[in-house]
């Protein structure tokens, strides 16, 4: 039970995005991809979900081959929060954050959608949000926004039990910290319920304070990946961000979590 | 998977997302329509009335009158402005973009040079056959299709970045069919070919009963077809990819408003000629009134344009009797002060 990925390569124009890239995203495991611009990231994010095929290898959800999952089946299995384009028309709040509501329509599951909707609305401190229109949120507000929905996608009727997933890109981005650490907070207990994350992440603290595991990304190429405390190394770091990198106990010591 | 879940836009309860405000706006506006109609069917430069009509006190004239040029007429008026309004929506919809009007982008025209390339190209042909009544809407059906997948492809699904230059190709494009119909009427007889006037400022007159009944097929096909997708067309607005990761295919939709909107765009400028602005200014209208979500706009637009739309041509009638005024002149002159408005409200081009 896990996504797995074998040997991707991917090539976008002649260039060389992803080479032969293998990894695992398993239950209750939260996985981040650091590395430098250009390294990948978001392309490798793009394969896993499903929206780029890739040209060689292959990628598996809880041992079933993507290509033979339907793009609605795909949908209860894993949710992704990306980087987002402006949105047209004035949606409430409300309306951007039920998209995330795969099957609303069936009468005898929606009173626990709707209990969990305003469970994932107390969790996202969005009470003051969800009757504004969308597009007068800040960025920050925005993404949390999105990611109540992402949240909200993951939801399974009470006696189901199915494996799933979050594939987050760039979460924090935009936040400021008290959001942040209440979105670590989310996503830890999600990870604690079973789900398997995976994230793609800039600030290296918040990346060390928080995975299980970690992977280094590249020009494309897995540099290293392994145990969160195994992979910090300064060395390893200044190779992969070609600068100087040093490690150095918190001084203030704000724990994430 | 459990057989209990099911994605919402696949169940036939796609209106489980629309508020009770929204069903009693659609209601109204289903009204307005139906009273415009009678409205439409009574007054004109010839009097009738429907209650003598139905009563059997009315002359055989009267009847002939009532039967076989108002109501194909008021008819033909609800249809041209529910397709219009429909598949603006659609596409604002699809290319997320609030400024895509099927006559602003060119869809319109694209129509209106398919119907007149038939009529004085292959004049001979489709008079032969029998179903030769569904060449002029086919045509037109073809020339709406190759602009709105030349759009698509010209601007690859651009979204809300692509605006200024999806309109840009609009130009181009309504200058290219212009002087496409231009020639063609030119060198047609008078009598393959419609008045210029009538193609470039669109009328509702002179229509009869065996055009009519292939266009409100083809509309009413198109119409069943596109509201079961507006679900997914709220999904698109999150961009592709999201929706996609949302369980919607997108290619699928893609192709699916693409088809209809080019069929009832198309059917309907077969037989009424371009009629600006009724695409843009409808959807924006019932935004307004009632919300953005698309299983209230698509139906909303549909019931609104045809509402608009008679009580435009019943006005266009009477306002300089028995003379006639161009329908299109009357929703152009309503509609681009309303364009100039937008373009100032939105600012983002």
């Amino acid at each position: 039970m896990t996504i797995s990925a074998k040997s991707i390569s991917l090539e976008l124009g002649g260039k060389k995005i992803l080479n032969n890239i293998s990894m695992d995203v398993r239950p209750g495991e939260i996985l981040s991809i650091i590395g430098p611009n250009g390294a990948g990231k978001t392309s490798l994010l793009n394969v896993l979900s499903g929206n780029i095929k890739s040209h060689n290898g292959n990628v598996s959800y809880n041992n079933t081959p993507l290509e033979s999952i339907s793009i609605q089946e795909r949908a209860y299995i894993r949710s992704v929060m990306s980087q987002f384009q402006s949105i047209a028309f004035d949606y409430s709040v409300e309306d951007i954050l039920q998209m995330g509501w795969l099957d609303h329509s069936h009468k005898d599951i929606k009173e626990d959608l709707s209990a969990f909707q305003n469970q994932v609305i107390k969790e996202c401190d969005m009470e003051n949000l969800i009757h504004q229109k969308f597009n007068t949120l800040s960025g920050g507000e925005q993404r949390r926004v999105h990611f109540a929905r992402t949240l909200l996608q993951l939801w399974q009727p009470a006696n189901t039990k199915d494996q799933n997933y979050l594939l987050l890109d760039e979460p924090f981005s935009n936040l400021d910290l008290v959001h942040k650490v209440k979105m670590m907070e989310s996503i830890k207990a999600k990870a604690s319920s079973g789900t398997g994350i995976l994230m793609i992440l800039h600030d290296l603290n918040l990346a060390y304070a928080f995975s299980d595991k970690i992977l280094l990304l590249k020009n494309g190429r897995v540099i290293e990946q392994g145990e969160t405390k195994k992979m910090l190394s300064a060395k390893l770091l200044a190779r992969a961000y070609e600068t100087f990198i040093s490690i150095d106990e918190n001084p203030i010591n704000i724990r994430y979590y | 998977m459990e057989s209990i879940r099911k994605l919402s836009f696949q169940t036939s309860q796609f209106f489980s997302f629309v508020s009770k405000n929204q069903i009693f706006l659609m209601s109204l506006l289903f009204m307005s329509m139906i009273s415009f109609s009678l409205l439409a069917i009574t007054f004109g430069s010839y009097g009738l009335s429907i209650v003598d009509f139905l009563l059997g006190k009315t002359s055989e004239i009267q009847n002939t009158v009532l039967t076989e040029i108002r109501l194909p007429r008021v008819i033909l008026s609800g249809l041209a402005g529910a397709s219009l309004g429909i598949s603006g929506a659609a596409l604002q919809g699809l290319f997320r973009n609030p400024l895509a009007d099927p006559g602003l982008i060119g869809v319109s025209a694209g129509a209106a040079l398919g119907a007149t390339l038939m009529i004085v190209l292959g004049g001979d042909i489709f008079s032969q056959y029998s179903l030769g009544v569904f060449f002029i809407p086919l045509a037109a059906i073809a020339g709406s299709s190759l602009v709105i997948l030349m759009l698509y492809f010209m601007t690859k699904g651009f979204g809300y970045e692509g605006v200024t230059y999806m309109l840009l190709v609009g130009i181009a494009i309504n200058a290219i069919a212009g002087v496409g119909i231009g020639i063609l009427t030119y060198i047609s007889s008078d009598s393959e070919l419609r008045s210029l006037t009538f193609w470039t400022m669109g009328s509702f007159g002179g229509v009869t009963w065996p055009l009519l009944i292939p266009v409100i097929l083809i509309i009413a096909l198109a119409i069943i077809i596109m509201i079961p997708c507006s679900r997914q067309l709220d999904l698109l607005q999150l961009g592709e990819p999201e929706a996609f990761r949302l369980g919607v295919d997108v290619q699928k939709l893609k192709y699916t408003i693409i088809l209809t909107c080019a069929a009832s765009v198309g059917a309907s400028v077969a037989l009424s000629g371009m009629i600006g602005f009724v695409g843009l200014i409808v959807p924006h209208l019932t935004r307004l009134l009632g919300g953005v979500n698309h299983n209230y706009v698509l139906p909303g637009s549909a019931l609104m344009g045809a509402a608009l739309m008679i009580i435009a041509d019943l006005i266009a009638r009477v306002i300089i009797q028995p003379a006639e005024l161009p329908i299109g002149l009357i929703t152009s002159a309503i509609g681009s002060p309303f364009f100039l408005w937008l373009i100032f409200k939105i600012k983002k081009l």
